[in-house]
C-alpha cells in the first residue's frame, strides 16, 4: 500500500466520528417535519450535554485510575437533589419564581454551587472509604461501587423521600423562544452552552496546563508518571473529585431541565454514560463529547418515532463502535 | 522411594476412597432427602413455596457462579435470561387456548434458543475487547430488556404482568397439581445442578479455571481463550432461562419488574458472593442465607422501629432494608470476599496443609 492511501485510511478513521454524527443528524429529516426536527435536535443536544458531564468524569477516572465507578450515577442524583434543596429554600425567600434577573442568575448559580460541593464531598467519601479498600482488583471495584450506588440511592430516599419532587426553576430560564412554528426551549440552549464551555475548559486545562499534561500522561502510563516523581494518589483523588463535581453539575442541570428530581435519576442516566464512555473511548473527554452528541441525538430521534426502541438504538451504536474500533473512537 | 506417593497424591487417593462415606456426601444426601420430603411432611404451604423458590434461586445463582466464579467474567444480564425463560412460558400459555405438555416443551426450546443467540451476540460483540465491556454491554442490554418488556404491551401485556393457565397435570385445578410441579422443579434443579458440577470438573472446566487464574499463560499454552470463555457464558445463560421457566411454572404469574428488574440482579450478586465465588455449593448456602435474611430483615426492622422514637429519619432508616443489604454487600466484599463456603474451604485446606506438614 502506498503511503498516501495509508494516510487517507488514517484520516477516515480519525474523522468517521463526525461522519457518523452528521449521518445521525441528517437521517431523521426523511421522516420528521422540519419544525419537530429542530426541537428534537436541540433537546437531543441538551440531553447529550447532561450525559457528557457525567460521562467525561467517568471516562477520565477510568482512563487514569482503571476504576469503573458504578456509583457515578448516584453522585449525579446527589447533585440534582442538592440543587433541589437550595432552590426550595430560595423559593421560600421569593428569589426563584418572582425574583429579578440578578436573583434568578444567583439562584441558578447557587444551585450549581451546592451541587458541586455535595458532589465533591460524596466523591471524597466514596474514594476514601470504598475505592481505597479495593485498589487494583477490577472485579471487586465494580462490585463494591455497584453496592455503594444502591446504598446511596437508599440514603437519598431516606433524606428526601422516595417520590418524584418537582423543582421550579428561575423564571428567566424557563419558557422558550418561538420562531414561527419552532419552539426553542431557553434552558436547553443554556445547557448546550454549559456543555460546550465544560469541553473547552477541560481541553484547555488538559492541553495547556502542567496538571493537564500530568493527567494525560497518567492515562497513558501510570508507572512512568510515578517514576518521574509525582504522587499519583493525590492526582487520582483530584481527578476523582473533579469527575464527581462534573457529574453533580450534570445532575443539577438535568433536574432543571426535567423540572423534577427522583431517586432513580442517577441510575437511568448512568446507562447513557456507560454507552457514551464505550463509544467515545476510555480516558478521552473529547471522545465523550462526540459520543454524547451521538447518543443524545439518536435517542431523541428514535424516541419520537418509536419510543420503546430509543435505548436500543444507543445500544446498537455502542455495539457497532465496539466492533469497528473496540477502544472507542478516541480511546487509548 | 519410587513407590511412595507424594502428599498431594495421598490426599487425592484418600478423597477418592472416601467419596461416598465422608461427611460432605452425607450432608448432601440429607439435604436432598429433606427437599424430597418437605411437601409431604410439612403441612404449611408457605414452607413448600419458600423451598421451591429457594431451589430455583440456587440453580440461578449456581449458573451465575459458573460465569463469575469459575470464568471470572462479570455479567449484569443474568436476570435477563431468567426473564426470557419466564416470559416464553407465560406468553405461550397465555395465548394458547388449550395448554398442554407439548407447549411446555416448545417454550423450553424457544427460551433456550433465544438465550443462546442473545448470549452469543453479547459475548461476540464485547469479549473480544475486554471483559469489562461485556459487563457494561450486559448492563445496558438488561436495562433495555426491562424497558421493552414494560412498553411493548402488545406482546408482553406491559407492567401488569401475565397470568396464565398451566397444563392439567401441573395446574392447581386438581389436588396434586402443585405437588407434581414441585417435584418437577426438584428433579430439574437437581439435574441442572449436577450438570453444572460435572461441567466444572470436566477438562473444559479445568481450562476455565486456568484462564481465570492467568489468561496470558493460558493463551501462551495454546488455548483460544475467547472460545473457552464463550462456552460457560452461553451455558450459564441457557440454564438461567430454564430456571426462569421453572419460576413461571411455579408462580403462574410473570411481571416485568420482578424478572427483568435490577433488584433481582443484585440479589443474585449478593447470594453468589455471600455463598462463595467459585464453589457451586456456595450458591446453595448463599441462596438460603440471603433468602431467609430477606424474609426476616424487614420484620426485624419493624420491631426495631416500634421500639425507637418516631423521628422521620429513623422511620426512614428502618423502612429501607435495601440500605442494609447494600451496606452488608459492601462490607462482605471488603472483609469477607470468599464467602461462607470459600472460607470453610480455606480453613479445611489450611488444616490439611498443617497436618501434612506435621506428618512429613
Amino acid at each position: 500500500m502506498s503511503s498516501q492511501s495509508i494516510l487517507r485510511q488514517e484520516n477516515i478513521k480519525k474523522n468517521y466520528g463526525w461522519f457518523i454524527v452528521i449521518v445521525i443528524c441528517l437521517l431523521p429529516l426523511l421522516k420528521i417535519s422540519f419544525d419537530n426536527y429542530i426541537t428534537l435536535t436541540i433537546a437531543g443536544l441538551a440531553l447529550g450535554m447532561f450525559v457528557f458531564l457525567t460521562a467525561s468524569g467517568l471516562s477520565v477516572i477510568f482512563g487514569l485510575m482503571d476504576v469503573l465507578n458504578m456509583a457515578h450515577g448516584a453522585i449525579f442524583a446527589f447533585g440534582g437533589y442538592a440543587s433541589y434543596t437550595v432552590l426550595k429554600r430560595l423559593g421560600t425567600l421569593g428569589w426563584v419564581e418572582t425574583g429579578t434577573l440578578g436573583q434568578s442568575w444567583a439562584s441558578f448559580g447557587l444551585g450549581i454551587l451546592a451541587a458541586i460541593i455535595v458532589g465533591v464531598v460524596v466523591g471524597f467519601i466514596i474514594e476514601r472509604v470504598i475505592i481505597r479498600q479495593v485498589y487494583g482488583d477490577h472485579l471487586k471495584q465494580i462490585l463494591i461501587t455497584f453496592g455503594a450506588s444502591y446504598v446511596m440511592v437508599e440514603i437519598i430516599k431516606i433524606i428526601w423521600g422516595p417520590n418524584v419532587e418537582p423543582i421550579s426553576i428561575p423564571d428567566a430560564f424557563g419558557g422558550s423562544w418561538v420562531l414561527g412554528n419552532i419552539i426553542i426551549s431557553k434552558f436547553r440552549i443554556m445547557a448546550i452552552f454549559v456543555g460546550v464551555l465544560v469541553l473547552i475548559v477541560s481541553q484547555l486545562v488538559l492541553k495547556k496546563t502542567k496538571i493537564g499534561i500530568i493527567v494525560r500522561a497518567g492515562v497513558e502510563n501510570k508507572e512512568v508518571v510515578q517514576a518521574i516523581g509525582y504522587n499519583i494518589n493525590k492526582i487520582f483523588t483530584a481527578v476523582f473529585l473533579v469527575g464527581a463535581a462534573l457529574a453533580a453539575i450534570g445532575g443539577a442541570m438535568f433536574s432543571y431541565n426535567k423540572l423534577s428530581v427522583y431517586p432513580m435519576m442517577g441510575e437511568e442516566q448512568f446507562i447513557f454514560a456507560i454507552i457514551v464512555v464505550c463509544i467515545g473511548g476510555m480516558g478521552s473527554i473529547a471522545g465523550s463529547f462526540i459520543g454524547a452528541i451521538m447518543v443524545g441525538l439518536a435517542y431523541n430521534y428514535v424516541a419520537f418515532l418509536l419510543p420503546p426502541l430509543a435505548l436500543g438504538i444507543d445500544i446498537l451504536l455502542m455495539a457497532i463502535i465496539l466492533l469497528i474500533k473496540p477502544k472507542g473512537m478516541m480511546g487509548q | 522411594m519410587i513407590n511412595e506417593l507424594t502428599p498431594v497424591q495421598q490426599d487425592r487417593l484418600h478423597e477418592q476412597k472416601t467419596k461416598y462415606t465422608n461427611k460432605a456426601f452425607w450432608l448432601q444426601l440429607i439435604f436432598i432427602a429433606c427437599l424430597i420430603l418437605v411437601p409431604l411432611v410439612i403441612p404449611s404451604f408457605r414452607v413448600t413455596d419458600m423451598v421451591a423458590k429457594i431451589m430455583i434461586m440456587i440453580v440461578l445463582v449456581a449458573s451465575y457462579d459458573l460465569i463469575l466464579g469459575y470464568t471470572g467474567i462479570l455479567s449484569f444480564a443474568h436476570h435477563m435470561f431468567y426473564g426470557i425463560g419466564a416470559y416464553s412460558v407465560a406468553l405461550l400459555f397465555y395465548h394458547s387456548s388449550n395448554p398442554s405438555a407439548y407447549l411446555l416443551i416448545a417454550a423450553i426450546i424457544i427460551a433456550v434458543a433465544l438465550s443462546f443467540v442473545l448470549s452469543l451476540l453479547l459475548t461476540v460483540f464485547s469479549l473480544r475487547v475486554q471483559a469489562i465491556f461485556f459487563a457494561l454491554l450486559s448492563l445496558a442490554v438488561a436495562e433495555f430488556m426491562l424497558i421493552l418488556s414494560e412498553q411493548w404491551t402488545s406482546l408482553t401485556k406491559g407492567e401488569d404482568g401475565v397470568n396464565f393457565p398451566l397444563p392439567d397435570l401441573l395446574s392447581s385445578a386438581n389436588a396434586s397439581g402443585r405437588m407434581v410441579t414441585y417435584y418437577l422443579i426438584l428433579v430439574t434443579c437437581l439435574f441442572l445442578f449436577f450438570l453444572l458440577m460435572r461441567f466444572v470438573q470436566s477438562p473444559l472446566g479445568k481450562v476455565l479455571r486456568g484462564i481465570k487464574d492467568n489468561e496470558k499463560r493460558a493463551t501462551a499454552m495454546g488455548y483460544k481463550t475467547l472460545r473457552y470463555k464463550i462456552v460457560p457464558i452461553v451455558i450459564g445463560s441457557c440454564i438461567a432461562s430454564i430456571a426462569g421457566i421453572l419460576y413461571a411454572l411455579w408462580l403462574r404469574f410473570v411481571d416485568p419488574v420482578t424478572v427483568f428488574g435490577s433488584a433481582l440482579m443484585i440479589n443474585i450478586l449478593i447470594m453468589v458472593i455471600v455463598g462463595g465465588l467459585g464453589t457451586l455449593w456456595g450458591s446453595i448456602c448463599g441462596a438460603v442465607l440471603v433468602y431467609l435474611a430477606q424474609t426476616w430483615l424487614p420484620d426485624l426492622l419493624k420491631v426495631m422501629a416500634s421500639v425507637l422514637p418516631p423521628h422521620p429519619i429513623i422511620t426512614g432508616l428502618t423502612e429501607r432494608w435495601l440500605l442494609y443489604f447494600g451496606i452488608m454487600f459492601v462490607l462482605i466484599i471488603i472483609y469477607f470476599p470468599r464467602g461462607v463456603i470459600g472460607t470453610i474451604q480455606k480453613v479445611i485446606n489450611e488444616k490439611k496443609a498443617e497436618r501434612l506438614r506435621k506428618g512429613a
